[in-house]
């Protein structure tokens, strides 16, 4: 008999469109669009590359000539210089080719079309020129000794390196991988509509299914299982066609832990069919009140994780930071984060185990809603 | 106006959800466009978050902290490595900077070695500035000690050094005085309009015109004395009515953001948003002539308003797309409406003539999804496929 309803669970599962959709297209189309929209942005906005600059001598400027050769000789130069008239920098400026014109005339001077930090650091480095002249004229000036000032000068020609890097982490540092960690967390809530399927399905009150359920020889327990557990491996497929698309088709680094981020899909997954599985208990509201409320919660729960502003997590983790060690979508987010980024594996067994908590938490309060459970008149 | 009135008895009954879309968007949108503080003459550098652990606690040590400090914003994190790691991931904090034990004791020996560390997750444009201006600062300082001052003397004469700033003019073609009219912040909410332009029709009207189109509701509507242009002149009518309604809403929240009536450009933004009203209704009332399920219709909610902010960059902006990207969203009219808004926003030079050329591309989506519309209806009940339909 078990087996019997479990084979149905699983049949009546696929063949159910919304799930379909919310748990196998949707993701797809959404990873889809993630990916060509956030494809170039880390490479274009966090991650440092030379700054491509204008100059226009307007007087011949020597120093600054071999200040700039020095630079281009290092291995990620500050600077990509194009020597060109104003006329032309100009046009590069207006097509965005270029950051800023550096003009070279008795003193430097800089033009930019916009703020950013690329433009702040064209303006740190012109400053940085003019200061160390003007270090050279003070100190020239008011040196007692002539060998004072060659001092000065060798000091600040002297390239030095003053700090020491602290490596944080041999994973993908790329922020806008936590979108495909969101999307994921969102496809593992929508696990809910699974498991609100399971009760809906065995209540008498609720569906007709469940009428006939309920007055079958089957006890409740055994269809109860059946279909909790045929949630879970239908949810468990959604959850690794999902990764899969993501890490082997979209070929977004998840890090070099891949098996345990799909155990962690799967276990998230489990979750949010336990999440269904216990609103769907709930005596409160009609069959399509509480699919669309378990919709936006879970959608609220993504958005308060960071699936639509990227650095919510982030916020939340400023002015209420309990609130991410218990919203489902942030724990199973941040259990891909933390196989990413950290070495070892204690802040993601926590995660795992905030997880297994959660989801015996929803399945035992959905069992003791459901239990004995009798129906004098439907 | 027995069409019309039956038309809108539908459209009340999906109200509640196109409502929910309209707060959410007004909701988000005005925090957004509230600020509108506008620098179009005055370059600002950026400020960066910087952490400082000052583990030497001396006066030299402290003075570098308060000198960072007059740029940047000094933050305090957690002296714990998941802390600084989540901080520099998810970037509420651009620099991690240790002042090692000894600093100032190396510093006044002149030696450049382990003064100084930092938590590094990645080469970011605010590490390579905080780098350069590090060795700036301690290049200083030994240059005026070189030079015969004390170590906090030279300290401090860097510190006067450092404080001279370059002027930095804008180049004028972006940064006209006109631009004060529609400030960029303003122009964000034009930009994320479309979206919900088009998850509202869609949402709302495609059901509404099934539901007229019903196979049993429309054999009766044919064998009724009402005339089959009367019919869809009402229905076109009542489609109107709901568009212009939605999108008067968004603009007469626009004047409570914007502060009053709409001066100069932000009128082209206004014209622009009805053109993509527009768009929005063709692609909806072009959709629904195929009679798709409600499945349907929300796949292709989704993938038609996604897809295109996506693509076309309402969400992530033009500038950061790739070019292949671009290339393939020209075919969508998001694209050019953006480029539209982007060019009264002033993040592009703006030219009359190719202002015109985007509006009038636009339109032309309309018109072409509209006559694929007529053309599909006309096909699909032409008598023949009726007669079909009957036997």
């Amino acid at each position: 008999m078990f087996l019997h309803n479990f084979k149905y669970e699983l049949l009546s599962s696929l063949r159910t469109k919304d799930m379909i959709f919310w748990l196998m297209i949707f993701p797809i189309i959404l990873g889809t669009l993630f990916k060509i929209a956030f494809a170039d942005i880390y490479e274009k906005t966090t991650a440092f590359s030379s700054i491509p600059t204008a100059v226009v001598e307007v007087q011949e400027n020597e120093i600054f000539h071999s200040v700039i050769e020095t630079l281009e000789e290092e291995e990620d130069p500050l600077l990509s210089v194009t020597y060109t008239d104003e006329e032309d920098a100009l046009k590069l400026l207006q097509s965005g080719e270029v950051e800023g014109i550096i003009y070279l005339d008795g003193t430097l001077s800089l033009t930019v079309a916009e703020e950013g930090m690329e433009e702040t650091i064209l303006k740190s480095f012109v400053e940085q020129y003019t200061v160390q002249n003007k270090i050279i004229i003070d100190t020239a000036a008011s040196a007692q000794d002539p060998t004072q000032a060659k001092a000065v000068i060798a000091a600040l020609s002297e390239e030095i390196s003053t700090c020491t890097d602290i490596p944080l982490t041999d994973g993908n540092p790329d922020n806008m991988v936590q979108y495909f960690y969101n999307l994921i967390a969102m496809v593992a809530l929508y696990g809910a509509i699974t498991g609100l399927h399971v009760t809906i399905n065995a209540q008498a009150n609720l569906s007709a299914l469940g009428a006939r359920k309920t007055c079958s020889p089957t006890p409740k327990s055994v269809s109860l299982t059946a279909g909790l557990l045929g949630s879970y491996l239908i949810q468990t497929l959604c959850m690794v066609i999902c990764v899969t698309f993501i890490a082997f088709i979209l070929k977004v680094n998840l890090g070099s832990r891949l098996p345990l981020v799909y155990l962690a899909a799967i276990l998230g997954g489990i979750t949010g069919v336990s999440l269904g599985f216990f609103v769907g208990a709930l005596n409160l509201f009609r069959v399509e009140l509480k699919m669309g409320i378990s919709i936006a919660v879970i959608m609220l729960l993504c958005f308060l994780s960071g699936l639509m502003v990227g650095n919510m997590k982030a916020i939340i983790a400023q002015k209420m930071p309990w609130f991410n060690k218990i919203n489902p979508a942030a724990v199973i987010s941040d259990s891909f984060y933390c196989l990413n980024i950290d070495s070892g594996y204690d802040r993601f067994i926590q995660k795992i185990i905030t997880m297994l908590i959660i989801s015996v938490t929803f399945t035992a309060l959905g069992v003791l809603v459901t239990r004995r459970k009798k129906y004098a008149s439907l | 106006m027995q069409v019309f009135n039956a038309f809108i008895k539908v459209l009340k009954k999906k109200l509640p959800g196109s409502i929910i879309y309209v707060v959410v968007f007004l909701v988000i949108a005005f925090p957004m466009a509230m600020n509108t503080a506008n620098d179009v003459d005055i370059f600002e550098a950026d400020r960066l978050s910087i952490c400082i652990f000052d583990e030497d606690d001396t006066k030299e040590s402290r003075a570098l902290s308060a000198c960072i400090g007059k740029n940047h914003d000094l933050v305090e994190l957690e002296n714990n490595r998941n802390a600084i790691t989540d901080a520099l991931y998810y970037e509420t904090v651009d620099y991690v900077l240790i002042i090692n034990k000894g600093y100032s004791k190396r510093l006044a020996d002149t030696q450049e070695q382990k003064l100084f560390s930092s938590y590094h997750m990645h080469d970011s444009y605010g590490t390579v500035f905080m780098e350069q201006f590090l060795n700036e600062y301690v290049s200083a300082v030994r240059a005026h000690i070189a030079g015969g001052a004390e170590l906090f003397a030279a300290i401090q004469s860097t510190e006067e050094a450092l404080s001279q700033e370059t002027k930095v003019t804008y180049a004028n073609f972006l940064h006209d005085d006109t631009n004060t009219d529609y400030p960029t912040n303003f122009s964000y909410f034009f930009q994320y309009m479309p979206y919900i332009l088009i998850s509202v029709l869609m949402h709302s009207l495609c059901p509404v015109l099934l539901a007229m189109n019903r196979k049993d509701i429309r054999f009766r509507t044919n064998c009724s004395s009402v005339k089959p242009n009367a019919y869809m002149v009402q229905i076109f009518a009542g489609s109107t009515f709901f568009i212009i309604g939605i999108w008067t809403i968004f603009i007469i929240a626009g004047l409570f953001m914007y502060g009053g009536l709409y001066q100069g450009k932000a009128w082209l933004a206004v014209l622009n948003s009805f053109l993509f009203a527009l768009v929005s209704a063709a692609i909806t009332i072009f959709i629904s002539s195929f009679e798709p399920s409600q499945n349907f219709i929300n796949l292709m909610t989704q993938v038609i308003g996604l897809g295109m902010s996506f693509l076309c960059g309402i969400f992530v902006p033009q500038s950061l797309l790739g070019d292949g990207v671009l290339a393939a969203a020209r075919f969508l009219p998001a694209y050019w409406y953006v480029r539209a808004n982007d060019m009264l926003a002033g993040k592009e030079v703006y030219d009359g003539t190719q202002f015109a050329a985007f509006l009038a591309i636009e339109a032309a989506f309309a018109v072409v999804l509209a006559l694929l519309t007529l053309l599909i209806r006309r096909l699909k009940y032409s008598g023949a496929n009726l007669l079909k339909v009957r036997f």
